[in-house]
């Protein structure tokens, strides 16, 4: 007999899955309200160019699909690209900053053999038109309030700027610096070592490998080196940026926290949960000033700064805290008809005690649908914990019986 | 607590000998009549998990262990996302390409193209045979490789080498050198940017100690 499963990788959410998804995402949202941001739906699927255009996406890792006529597309791996497409080819004249939020699904391929998760949520904001400290400082304080708002303890921000660790790197010989910038940016110091490089190139390769720690005293490290009036402009904004923070959040500054490739232009950070048995990338953000710039058809630059958050990982995050909803919510009413006589009386106070919901609160309500003895509704009612049955007799008469858990 | 992953094997005698150089004694694992996969050193400050040398880099990418040792080996042929941190120095060795005596070959552009290689290092036999535009088919083995060429299931085998006594004794030949490896500290990335009890104190204690110990 054929069974039917979900592909390698795909899950199913169930009821109580999705009420502890929904638990996440509604505390996010209201902070996202209450900041201003705007919600923004944008396609599943892409064109493959879009996804790719920023240069962070490689195509092995997008699920790919081929159309006759629109040739490759592929399931969105994140959704900035698609934001910053969809606002400077379809927001065109909008005033800025636009403060967007999303809360999608989104997708990655797993290299053959491997059954990890392909589909993941996220939720996240762009404030797009918006540079400078205060962006930087409103985006951060942001994912502050919406990591404190889950009511979620120890973790930690880790704070890079790849403007300034690129710049950082400009003195090393063009044909090593890519190599120099790999190594840093995948913890490889035993790689910078063997590098061919002249020892004071060399004592710098290590210098800028270590530049994390407590803030200030990263700050002060960096200034030790001989600083041109541009990184000296950028080191002053990060220390007046965490003086911003320090006082909301725990930081590392991390020169060190950079990607490969030149996708984001200023501060680039990591949330990390610190659980007890793991530590956990809760989500990630940075500011991209060049990205919209390759979407428009003018080339015009518009700033951006944004961050996402994995649901999932924040779903992990929370479970020791015990504030995940732990059962489905359970119905406030059961209407039971007496006989088929009072269905239509039955119905109509289904409904009557439904529209005593408020937007904040709903009155759940379940009809009885039959074929049960009286004794078979209570055993029910108890076990789904529903607090009272209504019996409603032919004549429209209502009983209230309150079920004893 | 800082966790440290050791490997099973070639490498376990001496990482124990450098932890004990700076003060973390697992030496328990080294009794023969030892069955435990996880000790606490004697002052209580850190805890061991032994476990095969391939599975080192995994318990460390995940962040059960902050710390591990590894060879170089394992880290080119899994490419894990951990911190390299030092070359620890002990436990050389090399990953060659060796056929029989016997043959004719005397370079691996020599092997006839589409003849078979026996490797416990699929992905670097792989990697080395497609940067020299020869195609082969790898034969994945999980020991014994030495074995290939013998029964002549393949023509040649990518396997390690440390004093090619073992190559020696079954009749086999080293054509080619893909890399030397040495033993490597690894850490956990994030635990490596975060420090948490103490970790960058003892990856520096243990640098320091790499040379002294050797």
């Amino acid at each position: 007999m054929t069974t039917y499963q979900p592909p390698t990788g795909a899950r199913d959410l169930l009821p109580l899955d999705v009420a502890q998804k929904c638990w996440i995402e509604q505390r996010l949202q209201h902070v996202f309200h209450r900041w201003s941001y705007h919600r923004i739906i944008t396609p599943t699927l892409e064109r493959l160019d879009t996804l790719m255009a920023g240069g962070a996406i490689q195509p092995e890792t997008v699920i790919q699909l081929r159309d006759a006529e629109e040739g490759l597309l592929g399931l969105r791996p994140e959704l900035t690209a698609s934001i910053a497409r969809a606002a400077v080819t379809r927001m065109a004249g909008a005033t800025y900053p636009q403060r967007l939020y999303y809360n999608a699904n989104i997708f990655r391929r797993q290299p053959a053999g491997d059954s990890s998760q392909q589909e993941f949520f996220q939720a996240g904001v762009e404030l797009l038109g918006g540079a400078g400290l205060l962006a930087d400082a409103e985006v951060l304080l942001l994912l502050t309030e919406c990591l404190n708002n889950l009511g979620l303890e120890g973790w930690h921000l880790i704070l890079g700027e790849a403007e300034l660790t690129r710049s950082l790197l400009s003195p090393f010989p063009p044909a090593l610096r890519e190599t120099v910038r790999h190594s840093i940016a995948h913890l490889d110091q035993v790689g910078l070592q063997d590098l061919d490089l002249d020892p004071a190139l060399q004592e710098r390769a290590l210098f800028l490998f270590d530049l994390r720690g407590q803030p200030r005293d990263v700050l002060q490290r960096v200034s030790c080196l001989d600083l041109d009036p541009a990184q000296q402009a950028v080191v002053n904004n990060l220390k007046s940026l965490v003086e911003l923070l320090e006082e909301n959040l725990s930081l590392t500054l991390d020169l060190s926290l950079i990607q490969t490739i030149d996708y984001y232009t200023g501060i680039v950070f990591e949330v990390i949960g610190v659980g007890e048995s793991e530590k956990r990338i809760l989500g990630r953000g940075g500011r991209y000033d060049q990205l919209l710039g390759l979407y428009h058809p003018q080339a015009q630059m518009t700033p951006g700064i944004g961050f996402s958050l994995n649901i999932e990982d924040l779903f992990q995050a929370l479970l020791p805290t015990n504030q995940l909803p732990s059962h489905i919510p359970p119905s406030d009413w059961l209407v039971v008809s007496e006989s088929p006589q009072a269905y239509g009386a039955a119905v109509a106070h289904a409904q009557q005690l439904r529209t005593h919901s408020t937007p904040e609160e709903f009155v759940q309500v379940e009809l009885d649908l039959g074929g049960r003895s009286p004794e078979q509704i209570r055993t029910y009612a108890q076990h789904r914990q529903i607090a009272q049955i209504a019996w409603v007799g032919p004549s429209g008469s209502v009983q209230v019986e309150q079920v004893s858990t | 607590m800082l966790t440290v992953a050791l490997p099973k094997g070639a490498l376990l005698t001496e990482s124990i000998r450098l932890l004990k150089s700076v003060g973390l004694d697992f030496s328990g694992f080294l009794v023969s009549a030892n069955r435990q996969l996880e000790i606490l050193d004697a002052g209580g400050t850190a805890k061991a998990l032994l476990v095969r040398a391939q599975d080192v880099p995994v318990y460390v990418a995940y962040g059960q262990a902050q710390l591990g040792i590894v060879g170089y080996d394992v880290l080119r042929e899994k490419k894990p996302p951990v911190a390299h941190l030092a070359d620890l120095q002990f436990g050389r060795c090399r990953l060659s390409v060796a056929v029989q005596a016997s043959s004719s070959y005397r370079s691996a552009l020599e092997l006839p193209p589409h003849s078979r290689v026996a490797s416990k290092f699929v992905g670097c036999a792989r990697e080395y045979f497609h940067r020299l535009d020869l195609p082969v088919e790898i034969v994945p083995l999980s020991g014994s490789v030495e074995l290939g060429p013998l029964t002549g299931m393949s023509e040649a085998i990518v396997d390690l080498v440390s004093t090619g006594r073992t190559l020696q004794e079954n009749g086999l030949v080293e054509l080619e050198v893909l890399f030397e490896s040495t033993a490597r500290l690894i850490a956990h990335p994030l635990s490596y940017r975060l420090n948490p009890d103490g970790l960058n104190h003892w990856i520096e204690q243990l640098r320091v100690a790499t040379p002294a110990v050797l």
